[in-house]
């Protein structure tokens, strides 16, 4: 447990001491000339030196302490920015994730759309080769005024036919009922020329 | 399985398990192979795992066809059905559920089945097969229900078409059949070899692949890929594809089919093909999309090859599982 620690010391203190052994060695330094000047029997210039010296060290010491303290607060705040920036990706790969689901289901659709339209197209294909309604059912009002008009000159015809028959039939009965008369007259004719023979 | 025996492997079907991480593909040989997808498509996976996880012998004769439902596989082979339990497989049990036969006419002689689809409205099986008929089986009962007769010759592909309640069929003598599936009567009969702007005689009348949108339907085989507008039962688009197509989907807004050559065509609805992406396989008998589940969304194709090549991205191959 102590030799852990006392790695950890070690390590700690490596890691911190990144300015190349610098400050750690001033303090100490400072410390030792500080016990050594206060227990000194020198003369009071050197002491004065001393202090002054010391004074100079201190101001060092602290320098470099201001200029640790601004770093750590330097990375601090690039954490920070770090952070938001993070997040700031996070929910633009959120949304652009939403947007392909998005995009997908257009995609879904207008296969779709492009499915029925495609079916559409074939049956209106089809339907084209059959002929216009218009045209047929002009082309049957034709045919039947057509069909009409026969049949009326068929009628005509045929009413002159049987008037023709009548007509013909009237003649026909005349001329047999002349042709007996004048036979039965030939006969009487006959039959008393024959009698004043006698 | 020696080299000779994987150089003449053909992988006829295909079937993603429920949870969608599983895939189970059926060969020519009988065999089931169970791939593990989660393995496969993960960032370390090796090249071990791209290796079934379970291979077994489900049938003596090729499986061409194979299903899952919520819990089963259900796979088809030398005219008998075998259920599997998917929680089973995972486990690495290999003993079937079930093993069923439709009711046959002649003993003699075991006709193949072609392809099996649940119709959901009623819980049932439609299988078609070589005898010429549609056998419908109670999923719950586990009984053949009916028989629906009208093809004169074996059926290669059925469907079924949710909304009106109809199945779809599509069979060797070039005719697609629209039976109703409460009454059992042929609605429809198209004979797509009759349209001239589909046929092809050069390759034949038949009918190898169908499948439906309830609107829509894709079919194909000998005569040219074709989609058909089921209300007018008229062709709209047909899609000039070189060789013979064997499976077909509606993907979004595009059509997938496999067929003859090397490739996965990519065609828009109205009848220009987009592209086509390249294969291991010389022909491909089979495609499938897992839908079941949302991370493991792939396109996977099998054929004359012991190579199913999988598709993440569905512009080109990404890896291939093997047997």
């Amino acid at each position: 447990m102590g030799a852990v620690t006392d790695d950890e010391v070690i390590r700690k203190r490596l890691l911190i001491d990144g300015d190349g052994a610098g400050d750690d060695r001033k303090i100490n330094v400072l410390l030792k000339s500080f016990t050594k000047w206060c227990n000194s029997p020198g003369t009071p210039e050197e002491g004065f030196m001393q202090y002054q010296r010391m004074l100079g060290t201190l101001a060092q010491c602290e320098f470099s302490m201001g200029k640790t303290l601004m770093v750590y607060d330097m990375n601090l705040r690039e954490m920070e920015n770090y952070e938001k920036i993070y997040s700031n990706i996070e929910q633009n790969i959120m949304s652009a994730h939403e947007k392909i689901a998005e995009c997908k289901k257009e995609i879904q659709r207008a296969k779709r759309i492009r499915k029925n339209r495609q079916e559409y197209d074939a049956l209106a294909k089809v339907i084209q080769q059959h002929p216009d309604r218009h045209e047929t059912l002009k082309q049957l009002e034709a045919l039947d005024k057509e069909l009409q008009q026969l049949s009326h000159i068929k009628e005509n015809v045929d009413a002159k036919l049987e008037l023709r028959k009548k007509q013909f039939h009237v003649l026909l009965s005349t001329i047999q009922e002349l042709q007996q008369t004048l036979e039965s007259e030939y006969f009487l004719l006959s039959v008393a020329v024959e009698q004043t023979n006698l | 399985m020696g080299p000779v025996e994987l150089l003449h492997m053909s992988v006829f079907s295909q079937s993603f398990s429920p949870c969608g991480r599983f895939l189970a593909a059926g060969n020519n040989y009988g065999e089931i192979a169970v791939f593990s997808l989660s393995a496969a498509l993960s960032p370390d996976a090796t090249a071990a795992n791209q290796k079934p996880v379970l291979t077994f012998t489900a049938h003596e004769g090729p499986v061409f066809s194979l299903l899952s439902t919520d819990v089963h596989l259900l796979s088809a082979g030398n005219g008998e059905i075998s259920a599997w339990s998917w929680n089973e497989l995972t486990k690495k049990n290999v003993k079937p559920l079930w093993t069923k036969r439709p009711n046959y006419k002649s003993s003699l002689e075991i006709p193949e089945i072609n392809s099996m689809i649940i119709n959901p409205r009623d819980n049932s099986l439609v299988v078609g097969g070589g005898d010429n008929n549609i056998h419908i089986m109670d999923l719950e009962h586990g009984v053949f229900k009916n028989i629906l007769q009208g093809h004169s010759d074996y059926i290669h592909c059925v469907s079924v078409r949710d909304r009106e309640a109809e199945i779809l069929s599509g069979g060797e003598d070039g005719a697609v059949r629209m039976w109703d599936s409460r009454s059992s009567q042929c609605v429809h009969c198209i004979e797509v070899y009759k349209y001239e702007s589909c046929a092809r005689p050069q390759f034949g009348k038949w009918i190898s692949c169908l499948t439906t949108d309830s609107d829509w339907m894709l079919c194909g085989g000998g005569p040219s890929l074709s989609l058909w507008h089921l209300r007018s039962l008229s062709p709209t688009s047909i899609f000039p594809l070189s060789g013979c197509q064997r499976q077909a989907a509606f993907y979004q807004d595009k059509i997938l089919a496999v067929g003859e050559g090397a490739f996965v065509s990519h065609c828009l609805l109205g009848g220009e093909v987009k592209a086509q992406i390249p294969c291991t396989p010389q022909s491909l008998n089979t495609l499938q999309l897992n839908t079941n589940s949302t991370e493991h969304r792939v396109l996977t194709v099998g054929g004359s090859s012991d190579h199913i090549d999988v598709f993440t991205n569905l512009s080109y191959r990404a890896f291939s599982l093997s047997f």
